[in-house]
């Protein structure tokens, strides 16, 4: 039988040709560059009127609060349409890398210090220091938000993202348990481990403490390292090594690793801070490390009478240090068509009465001076004490280095395995910290030679 | 180029028969001959093991917030209600449901066309193209992304659902006309020979000859199309901004934040996304597990 499909040449040719012809004409579409791709260059001042699009970087929990902040903006500029786009925060720093690479950027964007190094470094967001010295914001920004911004933006001072709000580390703990065992609230680190331990009763299933051991690891120990020995820099004087395995920072990881399966559930090995904040709320176990974000999750699981969240535990002489939490900012993207647009925007959102809603919101620390004088600070407890413990002079924050573009690595998946090993016990804590170390002055001293 | 047919497969008949049984071979005991503990035991054990997680997410999701109960009483039904309108996940179900039913649609389409012309024709580069169908297997979607980004943009297909049913259906043909392929050769190709006789088209004789046979393998990529794209994230997180064109999977990830998570409306959700799955495959197992052991043993 002769196949239908033996047919004349020509007659195969066309369709053929057709084909050719489509996948050129698309991949010649594709590999055209309107500027809209990889980095910034193709942006314009624009009319300040017409349509703007928000990437919100925590996207969902604060789709809510971001639409009223919009409908009060449009409603006071009636010639400019927001459109938000909720991002989840997890998948933001992907969506944002595939825009820069392939176009499609919003105007306005969220964009914490945890990030800010790598966008800048892909050249794509605009320099805000000009328009915030003209604007009436100026001077009223909490200073040392801003610096921490300029900080985390690649080195050259330069402000990229404009801080909306900050956030801190929380010691929450259980006042009903603690109450029952006659224990003192957890101030001092002394105290901190006293109580984990009175507290834990393995066999009933009850722990005094629960520990990081998943993703986001390293931040918490950090934190619990800084805070017992004291140290107040993240650099040495020369700012080229770290000071992460000194002694006092090793001798504090021992002890504080030590907690694991002692005063944990073992279960901890894998905490990241969904499971472990679950596991705080389910209510038998006394304290947990977290930051502001939480608040209301255990306020839905205990009411508010049943537990505080207070600073970190005070170390050596009364003195408290916490590593630094990345400030939370917008930015304009470089690409954008429409920058005085999207400048108006974040002017809305950081006046007193935006700002103070979002934060009110978010239970964190507003970068507007004005709000974060609002009466609602001081009915959110752990809020009030933290806003005090970041602008009071109580506490030294040691500004982790956000600037550096390998920190991400270097804290999560580089090291954050090896810490599993140092709850386990199969890696000592000098080993674990110098490794963290050598990485740490070989990105800086990277850094430093790139920026000359 | 397209030249010959292809030879069909030969009749079972043909074939050689099984070997004895080697004399030393050990006796198996027949089904009813093994003690039912033996048999249920590690099934009920291995079922534990898979309900249980099942089980926590109904939990969280029945239970009140804030509840550390084990069992959810008192009943509530405020996290689907919450997730369903508050959060959106009415609309995100609509446009899974329209992205999976049209990635099915297509993918079924156009795997039945090239699954056709792979089993029923010889032509030069037939060997190359299925190695090169196979190997497509080996790119992750990852690494694709910023140039499909590209496409679309240039397109003005970002933030259209048509990227996102396009690029699943893409990902999904090469196995797809594999598999149909594989089905279509064991339609003994007398059969549309015969249909050809009484007169029928080579479209009609496949349509009414060939077709119905391919029910199982149908059924088989058609299913696997829809779960893979109602499952599938990547691609609708990367090609949708806008809210009211989002998908079940990005819905679900927009309901953990940086710093805390609603467990009861994220099981809530969980149950949502998983329900039409279920459903699916308690529907077609019987065809699904007969397409695929079809597809993968013969051809």
């Amino acid at each position: 039988m002769k196949n239908s499909m033996r047919s004349s040449t020509g007659r195969r040719r066309v369709p053929a040709a057709v084909a050719l012809g489509a996948v050129l004409a698309l991949t010649a579409t594709a590999c055209g560059d309107d500027g809209s791709g990889s980095g910034g260059s193709g942006g314009a001042e624009g009319s300040g009127k017409g349509k703007i699009t928000f990437w919100d970087n925590n996207g969902g929990v604060r789709t809510d609060i971001w639409k009223e902040i919009i409908a009060d903006f449009e409603k006071a500029n009636p010639d400019i349409d927001v459109e938000y786009v909720g991002i989840a925060s997890t998948e933001y720093q992907s969506k944002v890398d595939t825009a820069i690479q392939g176009g499609g950027l919003p105007d306005v964007g969220g964009v914490g210090a945890a990030m800010l190094a790598g966008f800048a470094a892909q050249d794509a967001l605009e320099p805000l220091d000009d328009r915030l010295a003209g604007s009436p914001l100026d001077g009223r920004l909490n200073e040392d938000m801003v610096e921490s911004l300029k900080a985390a933006g690649g080195g050259d001072g330069t402000l990229y993202s404009v801080p909306t709000s900050a956030n801190n580390g929380v010691l929450y703990y259980r006042t009903d348990l603690f109450e029952k065992a006659g224990l003192k609230e957890p101030s001092t680190w002394d105290a901190f481990y006293e109580a984990a331990e009175k507290l834990t009763d393995a066999g009933a299933n009850k722990f005094g403490y629960t520990i990081r051991g998943g993703a986001g690891s390293i931040a918490q120990a950090l934190d619990a390292m800084y805070g017992q020995s004291g140290i107040t820099s993240f650099w040495n004087a020369d700012g080229k090594q770290t000071t992460v395995n000194d002694p006092k920072n090793v001798e504090a990881l021992e002890k504080y690793a030590a907690l694991y399966k002692k005063v944990t559930p073992a279960a901890d090995l894998n905490n990241d801070f969904t499971k472990m904040v679950a596991q705080w709320d389910s209510g038998t176990i006394g304290m947990l490390n977290h930051n502001l974000g939480s608040f209301q999750d255990h306020v839905k699981a205990f009411g508010e009478d049943k537990f505080r969240g207070i600073p970190q535990p005070a170390g050596p002489g009364g003195k408290r240090v916490q590593v630094s939490n990345p400030v939370d900012g917008l930015g304009v993207f470089k690409n954008s068509k429409n920058k005085e647009a999207a400048w108006k925007f974040i002017e809305f959102a950081l006046s007193h009465e935006e700002n103070s809603k979002f934060n009110r919101s978010a239970g964190q620390v507003p970068a507007n001076l004005e709000a974060a004088e609002d009466a609602w600070i001081s009915e959110s407890e752990p809020t009030k004490l933290a806003a005090q413990a970041l602008t009071d002079g109580s506490t030294t924050i040691v500004q982790l280095p956000y600037y550096l573009p390998d920190w991400n690595t270097i804290s999560k998946a580089d090291n954050e395995p090896n810490f599993q090993k140092v709850l386990l016990g199969k890696m000592s804590a000098k080993e674990f910290l110098d490794t963290v170390a050598e990485q740490l002055n070989e990105a800086q001293a990277e850094w430093d030679e790139q920026k000359g | 180029m397209i030249t010959k047919e292809a030879t069909p497969a030969a009749p079972a008949a043909e074939r050689a028969a099984p070997a004895p049984p080697h004399p030393a071979k050990r006796h198996r005991p027949a089904w009813d001959e093994v003690p039912r503990w033996q048999i249920y035991l590690p099934l009920g054990v291995y079922l534990v093991f898979t309900l249980i997680p099942f089980y926590w997410i109904l939990l969280f999701s029945l239970r009140p917030a804030g509840s550390t109960s084990l069992v959810p009483w008192p009943v509530t039904f405020d996290h689907f209600e919450k997730v369903w309108t508050e959060r959106s996940f009415g609309t995100y179900f609509g446009n899974s449901v329209l992205v999976g039913v049209a990635t099915l649609v297509m993918t079924t389409l156009v795997a039945l066309a090239g699954g056709y012309a792979l089993a029923r024709f010889d032509f030069r580069i037939k060997r190359g193209f299925m190695l090169a169908l196979l190997c497509s297997q080996f790119v992750p979607g990852a690494l694709l992304l910023v140039p499909l980004f590209e496409i679309f943009a240039n397109l003005q297909m970002i933030n259209s659902l048509g990227s996102v049913i396009l690029a699943e259906t893409v990902f999904q043909l090469p196995l797809s006309m594999i598999l149909i392929s594989n089905f279509i050769k064991n339609v003994p190709y007398s059969l549309e020979e015969a249909a050809w006789v009484d007169g029928c088209g080579r479209l009609r004789a496949f349509r009414i000859v060939v077709l119905p046979l391919l029910r199982p393998g149908i059924i088989a990529v058609g299913s696997f199309a829809f779960v893979h794209s109602w499952n599938h994230f990547l691609f609708a997180l990367m090609f949708l901004n806008n809210q009211s064109k989002q998908t079940i999977p990005v819905g679900l990830n927009t309901l953990m934040s940086a710093d805390s998570v609603d467990l009861g409306a994220l099981a809530a959700g969980g149950i949502i996304a998983a329900v039409p799955v279920v459903i699916v495959f308690a529907f077609i197992q019987k065809w699904l597990i007969t397409g695929f052991s079809a597809g993968a043993v013969k051809g």
